[in-house]
This record gives structure tokens, sequence and C-alpha cells, in this order.
């Protein structure tokens, strides 16, 4: 019964980890802002599929991974909106989104 | 190798392939099409790990509500076809490729050494459990969710206010 492929640990957190990679990679390779949020959610995603995964499979006599994994995703919804709040504020101010051209964030 | 098996190498592929789109697409919409993949393949793994809750959260709150914010913000931030592509320099995807792979053989490196290769014990985790530990251990981090969301609301809506105040 458990030597099925999907009732090991180490194919999610590889999955997991393969998320994380890209993400890195997104954040620091893309140019715009919108580029590096997508990359910020897929290391969340990464991050939230890792602590069910060691929920289930290292301490499966509580839930505290998934109740986490559940304000993960609050966090992560509250922090797009202040992120996309912000872009769209700097896209008013300098009609561009590039990150590297960004020196102040001041008024 | 059973059906189970072959449809969760499916998924796996499915989600890698995704993520690696989300990266790597010269378009912010190739992009964001990359992420909803990725999302919903995570939330099969979900469904794989017996928390189906989570699952349908995943799909709610991130299919549902932060890629259709951020497909709100592409659409908002000026037209498509007047952008440059997606990608900067070659040197730095050296360096973001550079740092991204050492800090995955550190990670694979941890992973192996830590984490014993066991199988599956019994998981039984229903909504049930996990409504009686969010009402009854975690009060205060729930009711704190709460207030965060909140004043990132008010930080959004006054953000909106002071761009329209200066103009």
């Amino acid at each position: 019964m458990t030597d099925f492929l999907y009732n090991y640990l180490h194919v999610y957190l590889f999955v997991a980890l393969f998320m994380l990679f890209c993400g890195i990679v997104g954040v620091v390779y893309r140019r715009t802002l919108i580029g590096m949020l997508v990359s910020l959610e897929l290391i969340m995603n990464g991050a939230g599929l890792n602590l069910v995964a060691l929920n289930r499979f290292v301490s499966p006599e509580n839930a505290y991974g998934t109740a986490f994994t559940l304000i993960i995703m609050g966090i992560a919804a509250a922090e797009a909106a202040v992120a996309l709040g912000i872009i769209i504020l700097i896209f008013r101010k300098y009609r561009h989104i590039e990150g590297g051209d960004l020196r102040e964030m001041r008024d | 190798m059973n059906f189970a098996e072959i449809i969760f190498l499916f998924i796996i592929a499915v989600t890698m392939g995704g993520a690696a789109t989300a990266v790597l697409a010269g378009s912010v919409v190739y992009a964001i099409m990359g992420l909803v993949v990725t999302m919903f393949g995570v939330a099969a793994l979900y469904v794989y790990l017996n928390s189906p809750f989570v699952a349908l959260m995943q799909i709610l709150i991130y299919v549902g509500a932060v890629t259709v914010l951020i497909a709100f913000a592409v659409m908002l931030v000026g037209p498509l076809y007047r952008r440059p592509k997606e990608w900067t320099t070659a040197g730095k995807f050296g360096a973001a490729l550079g740092v991204a792979l050492v800090s995955l053989l550190l990670f694979v490196r941890f992973v192996t050494e830590t984490f014993p290769r066991a199988g599956a014990p019994s998981f039984e985790m229903t909504t049930k459990d996990i409504g009686r530990l969010f009402f009854d251990d975690l009060v205060l981090p729930f009711e704190l969710i709460s207030l965060l969301i909140v004043v990132a609301i008010l930080g959004a809506i006054m953000l909106a206010l002071f761009a329209r105040g200066n103009k």
C-alpha cells in the first residue's frame, strides 16, 4: 500500500523545490514588477505545498501545517492587493513599471 | 504503475511546466496563464495529500482572486504591445540561474539528509478538525488575519485616493 509514488514525501518536496527555484529565477530575471509578483506567488505556493506535505507525512496527528497554509493564502491575498495598489501608483507616476529604473519610493 | 500514479506524474509535469512558463514566458499574459496552470496543479497535489479542503481553498483564493487581481493590474498599467520583452540581459539570467542552482543544491542536500524516505502513515484530516483547530488553538492568528485583510483593503483604497488627489 505504501509503495505508490504519491505516498512518498520527497516527490512533493521536490515539486515545491522546483517552484522555489523558478520563483528565485523569476524575481531576479524579470524586468517588470508584475513579473516579479507572479514569481513571488510561485514561491508562496511552493511553501504551502511544502507545509501540507510535511504535515501529512511527518506529523499526521494534528493539522497545524494545513492551518498555516490557509493563513498563508489569506496573507497572499492581502499582499497581492497592496502590491497591485503600489504598482498602479508607480505606473501613474512614472508611466512604466520596470523595476530596474525605480530609485526611490518617496512621494 | 497503476492509473493513479500515471495521473500523478501527469499532474507533476503540468505543475512544473506551468512554473517554467510563468518564469520564462516573454509576455506577462502568458506568465499569468502559467501561474494559473501551476496553481491548479498544486490544488491537485493537495487532493493527493488527502486535503481536499485546502485544494478547494487554493482554487478559490489563488485562481479566483489573486490571478484575477494580477490580470486587472496588467489591464490597468497600459497597452501591452508597446511593452518590450519581459527578459533582461543574459548576464542577469546567468546570475539568477547561478543563485537558484546553488540554493537548489543546498536544499536538495538538506531534504535528502533530513527527512527519512518513509511511506505514508494514516492521515485523516477533515474540515471539522481544521475548523476546530482554528477556533480552538489558533484563535489569535485567525483574528489577526482578518485584521490584516481589513488593513490591506484600507491601504489599497488610501493608495488609490492619494494618487487621485495628487493629480
